[in-house]
């Protein structure tokens, strides 16, 4: 698609895209070039960034309760009789 | 790791639990009404990989494909719990929908199409205030009630920090669709924080 000028109700479609690095060239540097002369849309990119700063769960992750795990390390032991150590006479 | 789990390695097995028994935990919760539903979701999961390991061919890695399993439960719990929430990719009548509230670009002007109300910068808001918990809680609840494949997008891309690639795999969709999902859940989540952080006492 050739695209001289984008307007900013056009850009707040593509952003997404362009964040993603998935815009043929042509609108990658329509977007660019409207990016550089207009604060309000790079204010919208900004928010929409900060946006999947919040979201991202940064916690480190919490360990399954002992009991949980024990019965899930349990039942896979069971689940491979073949290899384990225990007698299975089979 | 695959071998080792083929081999029979119970600390192999743990380490996994380890590693993403809290993450499908979280991810279940969003199909399933309760928590002890997603935690049910989440042990039919690693019933399943024990059972798959031997037959899981390695073309997705071992991450991706467990939460693929994770997906399909949690879909079929859905379904149980009465928990109606379609799962087509196609499912998301919004399409058309603009990202933004329209009144917020000037019509009838030369300058049509441009913002009347733009977005305000949040580089004055203070870092304790946008990255709180409370500002995270409200983000949380703002992705619960997306549509369901959205939800499932941004959860794994942004909560959880999958590539897109992986998240394809994960949701067994395509990169175009994956992006529309994307921009549709991004564009919806900030509308609702840039109300939440605009409505609320400033600190």
């Amino acid at each position: 698609m050739i695209q001289e000028e984008i307007r900013c109700v056009e850009m707040v479609e593509v952003i997404t895209e362009w964040m993603e690095g998935a815009l043929d060239d042509d609108t990658r540097v329509a977007v660019e070039e409207h990016l550089a002369i207009c604060p309000d849309c790079t204010a919208y990119l900004d928010q929409l960034r900060a946006t999947t700063e919040v979201a991202a769960d940064t916690s480190p992750p919490e360990p399954a309760p002992d009991d949980v795990r024990a019965r899930l390390v349990a039942a896979f032991l069971a689940s491979r009789p073949s290899s384990g150590p225990a007698p299975d006479g089979g | 790791m695959l071998a080792a789990l083929r081999a029979g390695d119970g600390d192999a097995f743990g380490s996994l639990v380890d590693r993403y028994h809290s993450s499908l935990v979280r991810l279940a919760m969003s199909y399933v009404a309760t928590r002890e539903a997603a935690e049910d979701v989440v042990q039919e999961t690693w019933m399943a990989v024990m059972a798959g390991i031997d037959g899981f061919e390695g073309r997705s890695s071992l991450k991706t494909w467990i939460f693929r399993v994770l997906i399909n439960r949690a879909k079929s719990a859905g379904v149980r719990d009465h928990r109606t929430v379609p799962f087509s990719a196609f499912d998301e009548d919004d399409e058309k929908e603009p990202s933004v509230d329209p009144s917020r670009f000037q019509t009838g002007t030369r300058w049509t199409g441009y913002w009347s109300a733009p977005p305000q910068s949040w580089a004055g808001i203070p870092e304790e205030r946008l990255l709180s918990n409370e500002t995270r809680a409200f983000v949380d609840e703002a992705i619960a009630l997306l549509p369901a494949m959205q939800r499932a997008v941004i959860i794994l891309r942004d909560v959880r920090g999958f590539t897109s690639q992986e998240t394809c795999e994960v949701l067994g969709i395509n990169e175009v669709n994956q992006r529309v999902l994307l921009h549709r859940a991004r564009s919806k989540v900030r509308a609702r924080l840039e109300e939440y952080l605009e409505s609320g006492v400033p600190s």
